[in-house]
């Protein structure tokens, strides 16, 4: 299993490294303001972050020892580790916020769903890379994947985490499309798709789920509660201006106007307390990482490498635009987070590994012979 | 487990891919392999990149505009989210009486309040603090529950006006009592009681008109202010400015931080020309037998009210909070009026003080001389009618003094079927009658002096010359209140000066600068009229010290009083008339007036009183102006 050689050492990627520890303290500044609280100290979930954050790091130099190759195999074992842990989550519960989404490990406390969106990255790069492109997938050479992202879905949804199931489907989709579809299985996709979330939304939604699409679409009629927060955060966001108010200086986060302001609206303090600038500072050093992850892609030594580096970036990628897009009131509340930027364990360490995954994956772009 | 199985072997399956030599010999790299469909997937991860960008683009163009174009709204939209400001009420004007004593001032009341910060309600808490007020808990678990649906940063008010004792209590049990708080509040003090009630008037929550009606950012709902009497006609001189704090505030409305402040502007203080001990004698001796009425007081050569009563008082303490229709009702149904200030809103006949004008009048137009005798046989008779004088065996000869003295109709008869009632009338106008006297009351009436232009407009039927007679001796169409015949008083014992009657002597700002100062103000000057008026004064010391004076229930030992006493008739009923005076229905009695004024040489007050239903001048009203007067001079009887 372990084929290290300290040669590897010369192709270590120090830029994604580099990015990471760049976007991490700014993600830790940015928890410290919006969770303090008066007093000399910083708070308990700011030190949690941290810890897990040095955690995650440790972790990746451990996985860089891996061949990301194994995963081609491995990953099976995981996805199947990872429904026992959902189907384990779905009825034995910790909630939250009146979900299920805890299972309690003792040491920290795990949101199954997390890991689980990282598994079906690799199920699905490992999947497609062992099928032959050639003109394009057909329907039936999707539904196969299709049942392995539907089981994860249904657990997920259940618990219920509309975001992290939604999010489940966008890798499937964003998979499926990268690897090549005709185009007849294109347009039954969509129609198959209309009409699946239609149903969905009438008979599989939760009454809340619903209310806050609904909300989204019609912001005023609901001010103090769905529309309310995407107003406030709307606030928060305009109210920096060119430069911000400031470190700790926010006044929609510190004064308790933002919901939410250390995880799924984090963005919002920081775009308060740092303005244009600092905002677009933040994007710049985020979207060069993804675009980094996609140069990754690009120099990926096999299919698989290549297929799961794509899926990776998706992930973070997705969950990031999706977060920012509702942030900035694009887009309903619906509980997605800023990866590597809003607090959450579970989050940071799956997309601590994201990342470690990418960096293995660029370090091994050659072929080591021997 | 079986598909992972499948796909391994079909794995083996599978040709390794070429192995290419590095340029780097030492490292012995192999490079990618030439495989199209690696080529074709990275050719999409390429297209994948310039998506990426796209969003990034979308994300930077979509802050560009929240922060940078519509940023000023935002920040705008930010600070109001954050600041609240808190009105400070400034404390109200003072009112003092003449000597400085106060009448009306502010005192802090002691509220408990609970601040609902914490967000929960602890049983243990309410237990000590019912246990600190020695109340039942459920009367706090009432006020609490009543507040369930205010915002919560809204504290709820369980107790007010605690006393001191319990006040301490609490703040010495602060670190047991988390959440409660001692909420400082002026309340108004009347120092008097219900005395000068009708004048000082009291405070109560703004209605809506009046908040209309204020000019912006002065008044908010739920304000106090004046209701009646002066509280209500010198509220923008009492209420002063209100101060403002800015409070940084949480999102649940919580105050987080003090930002700045606006100190409150006291409210300035009234000095009023009023002397309370003489207000409340007047309103003593009125209380006895339930008197209905008015006494006013005022400084002859100033127009200064010294006390302005009106009988019976009203109860302040009803009105304060809002009076329930019950209790308003039973004021509006009792016969003897308390809601009405008589002394200016009471309108009656003046009866024989008006003789005063007719005397003034009759000289002033030559019609008589001091000394014409005119002979009372008891009646006089006229057109068709006879006109009857009060005393039934006549006065017989009178010249003007014992006219006055006696207050002889039929005397008065004739001098007024000579003057005519025009003649009359300008007299009377000139001494005041009939038109607002302009002092600091409210709803002042006018009186009525009748014309024939007048009964000519208002009836359409020309003036007859018997009703000349009846407005002679103050019957008839004739109506005055008692502040205008106690006017009229004073400008006969001042020799002829009508002053507007006043109630404020200074207004000072709250270290005791003095920011009005009252200056007696002149309405009318009667010029060449000095001989008459001294004429018509012997008649009058005549009245209260001479032997058949009417007015002399209101002699003084050591003071030499002049007065004129009356009697209104309120309805002549034929059925009335051989009936014993104690058996009249009350609301049929005649009215007594009194008005006097003293020292008869140097005179320095005038003292009108008005009994409704009193039946005689003499005997109903006539004690009461002497006891009025013995206050007043309480010192040199």
């Amino acid at each position: 299993m372990f084929r290290f050689d300290r040669r590897l050492i010369h192709y270590f990627d120090w830029v994604m490294l580099l990015l990471l520890i760049l976007i991490s303290s700014m993600a830790l500044a940015n928890l410290f303001s919006s969770t303090w609280s008066g007093g000399p100290a910083a708070s308990p979930i700011f030190y949690k972050q941290l810890y897990v954050t040095l955690v995650g790091l440790a972790l990746i130099i451990l996985l860089l020892g891996f061949d990301y190759k194994e995963l081609e195999t491995l990953g099976f074992v995981l996805y199947g580790a990872v429904i026992l842990l959902l189907i384990y989550a779905a009825f034995s519960v910790h909630t939250v916020a009146g979900t299920q989404r805890w299972i309690n490990l003792g040491f920290m406390r795990l949101q199954p769903s997390e890991p689980a969106k990282l598994v079906m990255v690799i199920v699905l790069a490992s999947y497609f890379s062992h099928r032959e492109i050639g003109e394009g997938f057909r329907l039936r050479d999707i539904i196969k994947p299709g049942l392995l992202t539907a089981l994860p879905f249904g657990l997920i949804l259940i618990q219920p985490d509309l975001g992290t199931a939604l999010m489940i489907a966008v890798i499937y989709g964003s998979m499926i499309l990268f690897v090549k579809l005709r185009w007849t299985t294109i347009a039954v996709l969509g129609t198959l798709g209309a009409s699946g979330a239609f149903v969905f939304w009438k008979y599989l939604l939760k009454d809340y789920q619903r209310r806050r699409i609904e909300t989204f679409l019609n912001p005023e009629g609901d001010p103090m509660n769905q529309g309310y927060q995407i107003m406030q955060s709307k606030i928060a966001v305009g109210s920096g201006q060119v430069f911000g108010k400031g470190f700790m200086e926010g006044t929609q986060g510190h004064l308790h106007f933002l919901p939410e302001r250390h995880t799924d609206f984090a963005f919002s303090v920081w775009a308060e307390e740092w303005g244009f600038a600092g905002s677009v500072f933040f994007l710049g050093c985020y979207f060069f990482m993804l675009l980094w992850g996609m140069n990754i892609a690009l120099s990926a030594r096999d299919k698989f490498g290549v297929l799961l580096a794509f899926g990776l970036v998706m992930l973070i990628f997705w969950q990031a635009v999706i977060n920012l897009l509702m942030i900035m009131g694009f887009l309903p509340v619906v509980g997605i987070p800023l990866p590597l930027f809003s607090y959450g364990g579970s989050s940071l360490l799956t997309t601590l590994i994201c990342i470690g995954l990418l960096m293995n994956i660029r370090m091994r772009r050659y072929q080591v012979k021997g | 487990m079986k598909n992972i199985r499948k796909r391994r072997s079909r794995k083996e399956k599978q040709p390794l891919p070429p192995v290419l030599e590095a340029p780097d010999a030492q490292l012995t790299l192999i490079t990618p392999r030439d495989d199209a469909e690696l080529d074709f997937l990275k050719k999409r991860a390429l297209i994948s990149s310039i998506a990426l960008i796209s969003f990034f683009a979308i994300l930077v163009a979509r802050l560009w505009y929240l922060q940078i174009q519509e940023g000023e709204t935002y920040a705008s939209l930010a600070d109001n989210n954050r600041v609240r400001y808190v009105e400070i009420a400034p404390p109200r004007g003072n009112i003092f009486d003449s000597l400085g004593k106060e009448v009306v001032t502010n005192r802090p009341s002691f509220n408990v309040v609970l601040s609902r910060e914490d967000n929960r309600l602890d049983d243990e808490l309410l237990k000590k603090v019912a246990a600190v007020l020695d109340v039942d808990i459920s009367t706090l678990l009432d006020r609490i529950r009543k507040m369930s649906d205010t915002p919560g940063h809204i504290p709820i008010r369980l107790a007010e006006d605690i006393v001191w004792e319990k006040v301490a209590l609490i703040e010495n049990n602060r670190l047991e009592l988390p959440g409660i708080r001692i909420e400082v509040v002026p309340l108004r003090v009347y120092h008097y009681g219900n005395y000068a009630s009708h004048l000082i008037g009291y405070l109560g929550e703004i209605n809506k008109e009046q908040l209309d009606a204020a000019e912006p950012g002065i008044y908010r709902g739920g304000d106090l202010v004046g209701k009646m009497g002066l509280e209500n006609l010198y509220e923008p001189v009492l209420r002063g400015e209100k101060g403002k704090e800015y409070m940084e505030v949480n999102a649940l409305g919580f105050e987080q931080k003090y930002l700045k402040g606006i100190e409150p502007l006291p409210g300035a203080d009234l000095h009023l020309t009023v002397n309370m001990e003489l207000q409340q004698a007047a309103e003593e001796i009125m209380a006895r037998d339930d008197k209905a009425g008015a006494v006013v007081a005022v400084e002859v050569n100033s127009g200064r009210v010294l006390a302005a009563a009106s009988s019976p008082q009203l109860k302040l303490d009803e009105f304060i909070g809002g009076i329930s229709t019950k209790a308003w009702q039973a004021l509006l149904d009792d016969p003897r009026h308390p809601l009405i200030n008589k002394v200016v809103q009471g309108q009656y006949p003046p009866a024989s003080t008006y003789k005063i004008v007719t005397a003034l009048a009759g000289l002033g137009e030559r019609v008589i001389s001091p000394d014409s005798i005119i002979f009372c046989p008891g009646h006089y008779r006229f057109g068709n009618r006879t006109y009857r004088c009060w005393k039934r065996g006549g006065h017989g000869a009178v010249n003007l003094e014992r006219a006055l003295s006696e207050s002889c109709d039929v005397y008065f008869y004739q001098v007024g079927q000579r003057l005519g009632v025009d003649r009359l009338a300008e007299y009377a106008r000139r001494l005041g009658l009939g038109k607002k006297t302009g002092v600091d009351m409210e709803h002042e009436k006018s009186g009525l002096i009748p014309t024939a232009e007048w009964k000519k407009k208002r009836f359409n039927v020309p003036w007859q010359d018997g009703e000349t007679l009846s407005v002679a001796i103050g019957q008839g169409f004739v109506l005055a209140t008692p502040i205008q015949v106690c006017m009229m008083t004073a400008a006969l014992a001042n020799g002829g000066t009508l002053y507007r009657p006043a109630l404020i002597e200074t207004i000072r700002d709250p270290d005791g600068h003095v920011l009005e100062q009252f200056e007696p103000e002149v309405l009318e000057r009667f010029v060449g009229q000095g001989q008459n008026m001294r004429l018509v004064r012997a008649g009058l010391i005549e009245a209260v010290n001479g032997k058949r004076g009417t007015g002399r229930p209101a002699r003084l030992d050591n003071i030499t009083v002049a007065g004129k006493t009356g009697t209104a008739q309120v309805v002549r009923l034929k059925q009335y008339q051989h009936l014993k005076e104690e058996d009249i229905p009350y609301q049929y009695r005649d009215h007594a007036w009194f008005t006097c004024f003293a020292p008869a040489e140097n005179p320095e007050i005038a003292v009108t009183v008005l009994v409704e239903h009193g039946l005689h001048g003499s005997s109903g009203a006539g004690p009461i102006a002497r006891a009025v007067l013995e206050a007043y001079f309480a010192d040199r009887l």
